[in-house]
């Protein structure tokens, strides 16, 4: 691997890595518009421009430059920073001045670098070109040509990740501008990251445009829950409410990217089939009364007719917290995993991000299942309910009901869940569980990647976490797993469950981390094509 | 400087390849390892048949190179040369970069105009000429000059121009008699 | 100037029918390719480079070494090698490919074999600008009439050797003189140069080992191959051997193309060639190589030749495409860079933020102090924005575009300060050479 020197410091990075990504590995960042680290190469804007001091001379861009030993470049010489703010007095020489109205205000990178590197007063005396503005170009896109700075990001997008082409370069010279044929549209389902890759406010998204200004938003790291992908997300809120989901850089999985109908999921948080209060037999009740009811109950009925199911939407924790408590507490009871049905979702499907299996922990459930032979799948539970063996189900999150159709007739239902869904109607005793924006808690990709999940906001009515409820559950039985938080449950199982050994929350940081045994779920992503 | 022209909203309708056309297409693409390298020829073919390069033949030419529209579109736009909007029969093509305009190319462009009673980037009420500035053309030694479609004519003097356009527009056929075209030494219009 | 002025690339020039096959043929074409066929690639490469022959597309850059830099067969991966003829001639002041391809467009197919051969092209690419259709048209006949006569297309002459030639016509850009962006318009994209490294001759049209070459480089070649280094060296200078085709425009009373050895003084081209100035007239300026190039005062053209290295040492230009303009003191230098910013404004390419957004704010500048309307300080400003241009983009055009207002201001400040009803400001010389 050769060795680079940045500034001064010395650093080791694989070969063909750019002096971009080599200098931030170094701790310096180097300004940029065109580059983009899951794009190929464009080197138009000029802004990464750094000093060669060896292996090299003059004036070279940082994107189009690779790691070489003996390359040493400063990324904060005199003359660097005086090129930065050229490259920023031409950037704004057509763009408007509408910061104001501009969506993009507040994570401009106009505005960032300006305030950064540019700082000049201003010699423009000559009128700026007009362009196409508030073009509706998608379902999700609003495009402002004059904004543009032809960095060529979206058109790179189109052609190298979704292969559909269809935001182009048109004319030239400082005329040059961006946009589609005409009568056509954007119709692709990942609009959302041509606003996000936009460095300006060209491109900017209907769903997010004028619902709040960024710098009021926070930010919470966590998991898309639309499918098995498990892409990697940013929740942005403001006292207690979601504004939108960000795609975050995780190379592993979703690279930056995220589809439009995961961008979207927020919208469920406050949907009308969230459940919010403990229901007994159709009335609603206090958590508490629906806790001890739902103990009464299984303590009501004979053990060994009483299934478990674990939740492919349920979190680890949870789903290890009701393992145990089915274990400790009713031991002849079954205990089974099976995906179930989500009316619901979205159908889409494709190689590039969005899985058939639009539920997010598929594959941790069945970790748990790998672990103990003894829990059964989907099969084992349809046999053992049309043998007429179980009596009552307990149910996490999942629409059991729905995949087990009318064999479950006359079965009593326990259903632990943060939305409605046919099982949680027929349920007996429904307890309210929080959104996965609302908790702590960990879920295993398609790949058999673990991925924390983060609490961004407070729990919408009497809803608790699903394993917290879980726990709860097994006190009020007699003896629950023994966890405080999302936290302890996760170390308490990874302490159990070979697959997830000896990781913590702290282990698995941003990204996340494989299952020690990986048992990846058929149809992993492809790889995408490498960039040219 | 001039926004570069949009296409108008109204176009040929749809629109298709003759036979020959085709054979020609298929010609062209032995030429070049990818199909794609044939998009040039097929512009310049398309606006031969055409006339110029409406969205509808923006999108036949796409399809016929397994293209996005806006791919084509994205290429049209670059090039001066492929019309984005109908012209007159003739387009002429005053060229007014630095020999030429050193030369008088000035003067001649507004010989035309008077001549003519339109503006540069009009036509002709009777759709005869259109009349545009364009640069170098890649004839400073024989300035002033023009291009009327893919005819150079070079030394231009009043005289001269209004001979031209006086034998187009009684039908002559391009290419008039050029005798600028056999030469590559000039005595300077001046001297 | 009594040096011998051999007619090496214009040698039929004016014979009637000289672009016939057998016109051309009766006064020596191909006789070079026969010569090149029973020669190794590697010994006409040899040769090239032994003759000291220099692109005459405007980097000067030597030919033969620049066909070296094509990979050997083993390190190629099975990609095919192209060569690709640049006759996109848009430079302004430039106008002698048309007439090298009108005049005798059997030397330049003839120059393209050889050339194919010397590299292991088995396929050559002529793109004309698209402006030259009655030119491309006339090539094509030649094209025709040389495959007829197996002079182009498989097992040429029976030598085993497989070259096919083909023109392609651009539609109007002048950036597609700049060797990658050619090639982006070859392969049927938008005229856009491409990052470099990888340079074309590793990577060039369809990522395949690609040399691009002008059309004066390639009928240079067919002499060259013809008549032996020896000969060419002994034309011209030293460090730049063989004839130019100079292309002499402007307020001169013999415009044209005159093929002279280079190292020919250049008031000689002026007065000799040119017939000087118009009657009563003094000379202003000159740009020597083509708009891009930096203007030269008369006391600079007094002291130079036409070469690539007497040009620079003494005016700090270029011999650059041999496009020669005078203007004479008539000319209003103002009106003339504004004339030649929108001339940049209007050919940028769009791609690189300093010249998309820099060349229309020069020019804009240009066009208010042209009409009075501009501020010392615009001068400035415009100084600052050519400094910041050049060398700042993918490619040349950055610099084609800031160094006519790099000179213009350097060597005729007054003019310019003048429009703004100032003197020149005390400070503006040491900083204008500065750079």
């Amino acid at each position: 691997m050769p060795i680079v020197k940045i500034n001064g410091v010395e650093i080791e990075v694989p070969a063909g890595t750019n002096m971009i990504d080599a200098a931030a590995k170094a701790g310096f960042d180097i300004p940029h518009y065109c580059y983009h680290p899951h794009l190929s190469i464009a080197g138009n804007c000029r802004m990464c421009t750094c000093e060669i001091e060896a292996g090299g001379r003059g004036l070279e861009i940082a994107c189009n430059m690779q790691a070489r030993d003996g390359l040493a470049i400063r990324t904060d010489s005199p003359q660097v920073k005086a090129v930065r703010r050229n490259v920023m007095e031409f950037l704004l020489k057509n763009h408007p001045l509408d910061c104001p109205i501009c969506d993009q205000s507040g994570e401009c990178r106009l505005q960032d670098y300006y305030m950064e590197h540019g700082q000049y007063e201003s010699r423009l005396a000559d009128p700026k070109v007009g362009k196409h503005k508030r073009m509706d170009i998608g379902d999700h896109l609003v495009l402002d040509a004059e904004r543009c700075i032809a960095c060529s990001r979206c058109v790179r997008f189109g052609d190298e990740v979704t292969g559909t082409g269809e935001l182009r370069l048109f004319n030239r010279t400082d005329h040059t501008e961006i946009g589609i044929f005409p009568g056509e549209r954007i119709s692709h389902a990942y609009q959302g990251n041509l606003a996000d890759i936009c460095p300006v406010g060209a491109i900017t998204s209907k769903d997010f445009r004028f619902e709040k200004r960024v710098w009021y938003l926070d930010e919470t790291d966590s998991v898309c829950t639309g499918c098995a992908t498990g892409c990697n997300i940013r929740v942005c809120h403001q006292q207690g409410q979601v504004f939108r989901y960000m795609p975050r850089r995780n190379d592993a999985v979703n690279k930056s990217w995220m589809c439009d109908h995961g961008r979207l999921g927020w919208q469920d948080i406050a949907s009308l089939r969230r459940v919010l209060r403990a229901r007994i037999d159709g009335k609603q009740a206090e958590l508490s009364e629906g806790i001890r009811a739902a103990a009464a109950a299984l303590r009501g009925v004979d053990a060994s007719s009483v299934a478990f199911v674990l939740g492919t939407r349920a979190t680890n924790e949870a789903n290890w917290a009701l393992w145990k408590v089915a274990r400790a507490n009713l031991p002849q009871a079954g205990v089974y995993w099976c995906q179930g049905n989500d009316p619901g979702a979205w159908s889409q499907v494709d190689d590039l991000l969005m899985d058939a299996d639009k539920n997010p922990n598929r594959a941790g459930a069945r970790a748990l299942a790998d672990h103990d032979a003894a829990i059964g799948d989907g099969t084992d539970l349809a046999h053992a309910v049309r043998e007429g063996k179980v009596r009552m189900l307990v149910v996490l999150h999942d629409d059991v009901l729905g995949r087990l159709e009318d064999a479950a007739e006359g079965v009593a239902v326990l259903h632990l869940g943060s939305q409605r869904n046919t099982t949680a109607d027929k349920a007996r005793i429904v307890l309210p569980a929080t959104h996965p924006t609302e908790q702590d808690g960990t879920f295993t990709n398609r790949a058999g990647r673990v991925q924390r999940i983060r609490r961004a906001l407070p729990a919408a009515g009497d809803a608790l976490p699903d394993w917290q409820l879980v726990e709860l559950l097994g006190a009020a039985l007699g003896k629950g797993p023994g966890a405080r938080d999302a936290a302890t449950a996760f170390k308490l199982l990874a302490g159990e469950v070979k697959a997830f050994a000896g990781m913590t929350y702290k282990d698995l940081g941003g990204g996340g981390l494989p299952l020690r045994q990986p048992e990846p779920l058929p149809s992993p992503p492809p790889a995408q094509p490498a960039a040219p | 400087m001039a926004a570069f022209p949009q296409p108008p909203a109204q176009g040929h309708g749809p629109v298709d390849w003759s036979d020959q056309d085709r054979a020609e297409i298929a010609e062209l693409m032995t030429h070049y390892p990818t199909q794609r390298a044939a998009l040039l020829p097929i512009l310049w073919l398309a606006q031969r048949k055409w006339g110029w390069l409406s969205f509808d033949v923006m999108r036949r030419v796409a399809q016929t190179v397994d293209l996005p529209p806006s791919e084509v579109y994205s290429v049209a736009t670059f090039y001066t040369m492929l019309k984005k909007q109908p012209t007159g029969k003739y387009l002429i093509q005053v060229c007014h970069t630095l020999s030429c305009k050193l030369a008088g190319a000035d003067r001649i462009v507004e010989h035309i105009k008077d001549r003519l009673g339109i503006e540069e980037g009009q036509t002709t009420p009777d759709g005869m000429f259109t009349l545009m500035r364009v640069e170098c053309l890649a004839s400073c030694g024989s300035a002033p000059m023009m291009q009327i479609d893919d005819d150079f004519f070079e030394q231009l003097t009043p005289e001269s121009i209004d001979r031209i356009l006086d034998g187009l527009a009684k039908g002559e056929p391009l290419p008039l008699p050029r005798p600028e075209v056999d030469k590559w030494t000039f005595q300077s219009l001046e001297s | 100037m009594d040096v011998p002025k051999p007619r090496i690339l214009t040698a039929r020039w004016g014979i009637p029918g000289s672009h016939t096959l057998a016109v051309a043929q009766e006064h020596g074409a191909y006789t070079a390719l026969r010569k090149a066929l029973t020669m190794a690639p590697a010994d006409i490469t040899a040769v090239v480079k032994a003759s000291g022959l220099r692109g005459r597309g405007g980097a000067g850059f030597p030919t033969g070494t620049k066909w070296t830099f094509v990979p050997p067969e083993e390190k190629r991966g099975g990609k095919p090698v192209y060569l690709v003829c640049n006759a996109d001639e848009s430079e302004p002041g430039t106008f002698k490919d048309r007439y090298c391809i009108w005049n005798d467009p059997h030397m330049l197919i003839e120059g393209c074999v050889i050339a194919a051969r010397a590299i292991g092209a088995k396929v050559a690419y002529i793109y004309l600008r698209g402006e030259f259709k009655y030119v491309k048209d006339r090539l094509d006949q030649a094209l025709a009439e040389a495959r007829a006569a197996g002079l182009v297309g498989k097992n040429i002459l029976g030598s085993g050797v497989d070259v096919d030639v083909w023109t392609h016509q651009g539609a109007g850009a002048y950036i597609c003189g700049e060797e990658t962006a050619l090639l982006s318009s070859l392969e049927g994209e938008r005229g856009q140069p491409k990052l470099k490294p990888p340079f074309p001759a590793v990577e060039g049209a369809w990522r395949s080992p690609t040399i691009v070459n002008n059309v004066e480089t390639l009928q240079a070649v067919t002499w060259i191959v013809e008549h032996g280094a020896d000969a060419y060296k002994a034309i011209g200078t030293e460090k730049a051997p063989g004839t130019k085709l100079f292309c002499c425009s402007g307020n001169i009373r013999k415009p044209g193309v005159y093929e002279l050895p280079l190292g020919y003084p250049m008031m000689e081209l002026l007065n000799d060639e040119c017939g000087g100035l118009l009657p009563g007239r003094s000379l202003k300026a000159v740009i020597p190589g083509g708009s891009s190039v930096p203007i030269m005062t008369p006391a600079e053209v007094a002291r130079a030749t036409m070469d690539y290295e007497s040009i620079n040492e003494v005016s700090g230009s270029y011999l650059g495409s041999g496009g020669f303009i005078v203007m004479d003191d008539r000319t209003d230098l103002v009106d003339a860079l504004a004339n030649l910013l929108r001339f940049y404004a209007h050919e940028s390419c769009g791609q690189c933020t300093p010249c998309r957004e820099g060349c229309g704010w020069m020019y804009s500048i240009l066009t208010r102090l042209r009409d009075g309307e501009a501020t010392e300080a615009d001068i400035r400003v415009l100084r600052d924005l050519a400094n910041n241009i050049h060398s700042r983009t993918i490619c040349f055009f950055g610099a084609s575009a800031a160094m006519p207002v790099q000179s213009f201001l350097k060597k005729f400040p007054e003019e310019f300060f003048a429009r703004a009803g100032v003197g020149v400001p005390d400070d503006w010389r040491p900083a204008a050479s500065a750079k």
